[in-house]
């Protein structure tokens, strides 16, 4: 058994150090860390939900600090915040349905509990989503401890939960936290299996002898392109190269590898080539709550080429990319600066970089991401489906707590 | 000093109610402005006091009129009209005969009809085109035929229930205010310049927050005219040492390539998700859009109605009496109308209480509510 305190320190270094990067590796190993540390937890009592979901924040914390800009971090972090909220939720009104039940079984929804207890769940489980729900318009008026004063008060929905029920399930604690760590499990499965599941759904999307344009490397867009192929369509694929770090290259040879029609061009050269394309299908960095997309740089340049010439602009991404913040939010803008070393050689560059000496004053500057607004992007497709960008609040509603968001933010500023 | 900041009470049926006592509440209406709204303002704290406080004890001896009671809520200046419209429904539930639910639902109904549509002829009409009143009164209705809870209490809990909710909803509506505030806050960043039309409580709640995080920051204020509602917020925002240039309300375009983002209040948010607001928030819509910048509105969801206008003149005008200081020839046409519908497509984010909205999300709700 690995010390969960060690991993929890380990893990936020790798992050600094850039150890691990890309959304995929750091949201499933975000993932797995919480599990551990959700199953090291000792739970007390009375408020267990409270307790899990403090240890996860701390932790979580860390792990959002260290490396802001991985903010599929940070999603995990609230996800896995938002299933223990659930299960918790699902426990409890479980609890309070078998009550019910022993008591006065005349109402039809107790009925059917009474039957199939476990298929139930589903229905326990819709009927804990509304609590916990963001605020809408048909709670304004009902609740007003629950709609108005959630995003105030520290103490969170979840923990109030626990205390007013405390005492009596003493086997409660395992069970709640059983059902967590199945819930993780179940999140890190989906995480993993995101590619298959978006790639499924790439027949509907391309069609014989379309011409496909992409820049840089995907896995998702790889697989995507590769589950087209192997349905027996045809059609060819434009590379943009992906300066500075070139995984276009890496792409192109993939395709070509599995018979693909791969054609790599240049950067620059995506206006020039995009009056004959079918279509743009690209990765993504993260997905923001308005539509908006962090993406590889350089693709931003592609979507407006493809506003230009209304050629539909196509991302796809995993569910664990869906990010709940603004892109206004200042932590957010970061992007990251990387190295001048992928631009410029140093051994050749050297002497007009070195600014100390008055020799030169070369800049060099080399940002990671680009900001696609949610105007220029045409179409999501993620592993529940194709979405339209302003239908995003809708699957981070369904995803994320309200509690979480800001609750998040809330420590890291005030510490 | 008091009459010339009740010049335009003269009641004049055809003029909207609401605008009035909007003009009444936030405009500034003689030339010497500054000296004017600072009395008023010394004078409005102590008078919100006594009118915050103050419970309406209903006339035992006047039959009880809904339209009585609304009015006299309405008064309050730190009141919103769905606040003042859900109160007077409430006074309708108190002093309901009725003693099944049903008589009581088509109690409500009645009034909320005819807080909507008064008689045409009563001298004392108001606006019967203000949208917050009409969206108040739907949530309302809403409310009580929908809740479950009154499903298995009996009557005169239920009766007692609504009541309380309804008292406590002037509340939610304050909290709104707090909440859109804080939402708003990761949207103002330092050194951003803000432009802000008309007077709107909640857009003066999230720049008065701001200010107090010690954010810095500086507003753009239109005039808004004809009741020049800005020279008010300008004062206002003047004494919370924001930096603030007054603009007049044809300058906005000259001055849009400074302004980071448009911060408007709303009247009402239709199901379209775009806005109905104070005359001239479309035309600065339009200019930030061509330019670039954010639209960001700011409006409690209790504003989201029922109402899907198709183009500008699809609402019936609320008009407002507008003065040119000049005589104007009888022959000569005035556009009174006080107010613009702004599509979704010029709207970037909406902050609400319920979280900060894309205007799609808007019919989103309201179909959740009303289906």
């Amino acid at each position: 058994m690995p010390d969960v305190q060690s991993l929890v320190n380990d893990f936020p270094d790798q992050l600094r150090k850039r150890k691990i990067e890309g959304s995929q590796a750091t949201a499933k190993q975000t993932a797995e860390l919480l599990r551990s540390v959700i199953s090291q937890q000792r739970v007390p009592h009375t408020n267990q939900a409270g307790a899990l979901i403090d240890a996860v924040r701390a932790v979580g914390e860390q792990l959002i600090a260290a490396n802001p800009v991985e903010l599929a971090v940070g999603n995990i972090v609230r996800r896995v915040l938002h299933i223990i909220r659930e299960e918790d939720l699902s426990l409890a009104t479980d609890a309070i349905a078998g009550l019910g039940l022993s008591a006065a079984s005349d109402d039809e929804d107790d009925v059917e509990r009474g039957d199939h207890p476990v298929l139930s769940a589903a229905a326990v489980a819709a009927a804990a989503r509304s609590t916990l729900r963001p605020p809408s318009l048909q709670t304004l008026l009902e609740d007003i401890p629950d709609s108005g004063g959630v995003p105030q008060t520290s103490s969170s929905g979840g923990e109030s939960e626990g205390k007013s029920r405390s005492a009596d399930k003493g086997s409660r604690g395992r069970k709640l936290k059983h059902d967590v760590i199945e819930a993780v499990n179940e999140l890190i499965r989906e995480i993993t299996d995101c590619h298959e599941e978006i790639a499924e759904q790439a027949v509907e999307h391309i069609h014989h002898n379309e011409v496909i344009l992409t820049l840089g490397s995907s896995r998702t867009v790889l697989e995507f392109l590769c589950a087209a192929k192997e349905k027996k369509r045809s059609f060819r694929v434009f590379v943009a190269e992906g300066a500075p770090r070139y995984q276009g290259h890496l792409l192109a040879k993939d395709l070509a590898a599995r018979g693909l029609q791969t054609t790599v061009i240049t950067d620059s050269a995506v206006f020039a080539m995009i009056s004959r394309v079918n279509m743009v299908i690209v990765g993504a960095h993260a997905v923001m709550a308005n539509g908006g997309v962090v993406a590889p740089v350089g693709l931003n340049m592609v979507a407006l080429a493809a506003q230009r010439h209304a050629v539909p602009f196509v991302v796809l991404a995993g569910s664990h990319k869906l990010c709940p913040l603004y892109p206004h939010n200042p932590e957010v803008l970061l992007n990251e600066m990387r190295s001048p070393s992928e631009l410029l050689d140093f051994g050749e560059f050297s002497d007009c970089l070195d600014s100390a000496s008055g020799n030169g004053s070369l800049h060099v500057v080399n940002p990671t991401f680009d900001y696609v607004p949610p105007k220029l992007v045409s179409l999501f497709i993620t592993d529940t489906g194709g979405h339209n960008p302003s239908y995003m609040y809708r699957l981070i509603a369904d995803y994320y707590s309200a509690d979480d968001l800001v609750v998040k933010r809330r420590p890291t500023t005030g510490s | 000093m008091a009459d010339t900041l009740q010049n335009p009470t003269s009641p004049n049926p055809k003029i909207s109610a609401y605008y009035q006592t909007r003009a009444e509440h936030y405009g500034v209406v003689t030339s010497d402005w500054l000296a004017q709204a600072q009395a008023a303002v010394a004078q409005n704290p102590d008078d919100n006091g006594v009118s915050g406080t103050q419970v309406r004890v209903s006339d035992p001896d006047k039959p009880f009129s809904v339209i009585d009671e609304f009015n006299s809520w309405r008064k309050q200046p730190d009141l919103a009209e769905a606040v003042a419209a859900i109160r007077a429904l409430a006074a309708v539930i108190r002093n309901s005969q009725a003693t099944t639910m049903m008589e009581l639902e088509i109690e409500l109904k009645k009034a909320s009809d005819s807080l909507k549509a008064p008689f045409r002829n009563c001298i004392d009409s108001w606006d019967t085109t203000s949208i917050s009143l009409t969206a108040g009164c739907d949530l309302f209705m809403r409310y009580v035929t929908r809740t479950s809870a009154l499903e298995y209490e009996d009557f005169n809990s239920g009766k007692s229930r609504l009541i309380e909710r309804a008292e406590k909803f002037g509340e939610i509506s304050y909290k709104a205010r707090k909440v859109i505030a804080m939402l708003a806050q990761d949207f103002i960043f330092d050194g951003c310049t803000i432009l802000v039309h008309g007077f709107s409580r909640v857009v003066f709640e999230v720049l008065k927050l701001a200010a107090q995080n010690k954010k810095l920051f500086r507003v753009f204020c239109t005039e808004g005219r004809p009741d020049r509602t800005g020279l008010r917020l300008s004062n206002e925002l003047a004494k919370l040492d924001v930096p603030v240039r007054l603009l007049i309300d044809s300058a906005v375009a000259y001055s849009m390539d400074e302004v980071d983002m448009v911060l408007v209040g709303a009247d009402g948010v239709v199901e379209s998700g775009g806005i109905i607001n104070m005359m001239g928030t479309y035309q600065i819509a339009l200019v930030a859009h061509s330019m670039n910048k954010p639209v960001y509105v700011a409006a409690e969801s209790y504003k989201f109605a029922r109402l899907y206008p198709l183009d500008q003149k699809d609402l019936a005008p609320a008009l407002r009496p507008i003065g040119f200081g000049v005589p104007i020839p009888s022959k000569v046409e005035v556009e009174k109308s006080a107010r613009d519908y702004t599509p979704p497509q010029y709207l970037t984010l909406l902050f609400t209480d319920l979280g900060v909205l894309t205007p799609s999300v808007v019919s989103d709700e309201l179909i959740q509510l009303y289906l």
